[in-house]
């Protein structure tokens, strides 16, 4: 993905750096950059002017010009402007996001759907709208986050982000992002259940539900490390030694080429 | 009030934390290793990691044997934030 930053203000490129933007910070190379961008780009402004600079060079009706991440305050208004270039779009207010070496690593995390980036915080409706690592966002009702066992009530004054996009920290209250994906958001649901199917699959699984059945722990199969026995079951280890095959039918009382049917 | 487990310095340098978050309450009794971008659960009844990614073997051995000889200060976090779904129940 090409990256682009906006800022007039070249301190700021260092944090970002990682993720190789073309900086931009004046209008000559903005235009340059509207003409070049399409699907494929993520715009990063971390400046209102540049943004509405930009919006300017736009030849209406737009054309798709990628996706945009605003880390500065936004009138309505102009929301609507941007939403006929880019998409999707995220946004949040002055300390909704992650902070910036956090944000960046969320960006370019593999796992980057699964993390929240930002958040708003709307009153009125009584909804917090999350943006994830891929832009994407999820509007989660306030009653969501109810309070645990221990009485600590979320405090929707004082929204925040942290631990790279795990967390949702309303006050005290800490929310955990994929309890909160796990309900709302139907595509993770997905993600998990074929994940679940990949590791339910194969020897490791069979070796896993087998020593389950048997009330063993890993470190049962000793001199085998309990950690050879793990990555088996997780699937790491893509060709088990018959050796080890054999060390490991013994414990469970199975033939070694029956191990995998169970 | 979400519970963090104090880690010594040079885990703690290196970005580990140990959590038990909210918003948990449907899911097995479990904490939370968190490293940047990385995120592992165990279950604290089965002692097992719950997911297949990211891989468990890149938990150092250090971390886990904080956990080991914190585990039953864990479980009474767990199961004070999750009283109906405590940590001695059905698997």
């Amino acid at each position: 993905m090409n990256t682009i930053l906006l800022t007039p203000n070249l301190g700021k490129v260092n944090g970002f750096a990682a993720l190789r933007p073309r900086v931009v910070s004046s209008g000559k190379q903005l235009e340059k950059s509207v003409a070049a961008a399409g699907r494929e780009t993520l715009w990063i402004s971390a400046d209102a002017g540049m943004t509405v600079e930009l919006l300017k060079l736009v030849r209406w009706p737009a054309r798709s010009l990628g996706s945009a991440l605003l880390l500065h305050k936004l009138s309505v208004e102009t929301l609507g402007a941007l939403q006929e270039c880019f998409s999707p779009i995220a946004f949040a207010p002055p300390g909704g996001f992650l902070s910036t070496p956090e944000l960046v690593a969320a960006l370019r995390a593999k796992n980057r759907a699964d993390l929240v980036l930002c958040g708003t915080v709307d009153k009125a409706s009584r909804t917090v709208r999350l943006f994830c690592g891929n832009l994407d966002s999820l509007v989660v009702p306030f009653s969501a986050f109810s309070p645990s066992g221990d009485g600590v009530a979320p405090d929707f004054d004082r929204f925040s982000v942290a631990d790279y996009g795990h967390t949702v920290r309303l006050g005290k209250y800490e929310a955990a992002v994929d309890a909160i994906l796990y309900e709302f958001d139907a595509d993770y649901r997905r993600r998990k259940a074929k994940e679940r199917l990949r590791s339910e699959r194969g020897l490791g699984a069979s070796l896993r539900r087998l020593r389950k059945e048997r009330r063993l722990r890993r470190e049962d199969f000793a001199p085998l490390a309990a950690k050879t026995i793990a990555r088996i079951e997780q699937g790491k280890i893509k060709s088990v030694r018959p050796r080890t095959l054999t060390a490991i039918a013994k414990v469970l009382g199975v033939k070694p080429d029956e191990l995998e049917d169970y | 009030m979400p519970v963090e487990l104090p880690l010594p310095k040079s885990l703690r340098q290196a970005r580990w934390k140990v959590k038990i978050q909210e918003k948990e309450s449907r899911e097995p009794p479990h904490v939370s290793i968190l490293r940047r971008t990385d995120k592992w659960r165990i279950n604290l009844r089965t002692r097992e990691f719950m997911n297949a990614e990211p891989d468990s073997n890149d938990v150092p051995d250090e971390l886990l044997d904080v956990l080991r000889q914190n585990w039953s200060w864990l479980c009474r976090q767990w199961d004070s934030m999750y009283p109906d779904n405590p940590v001695v129940g059905e698997e």
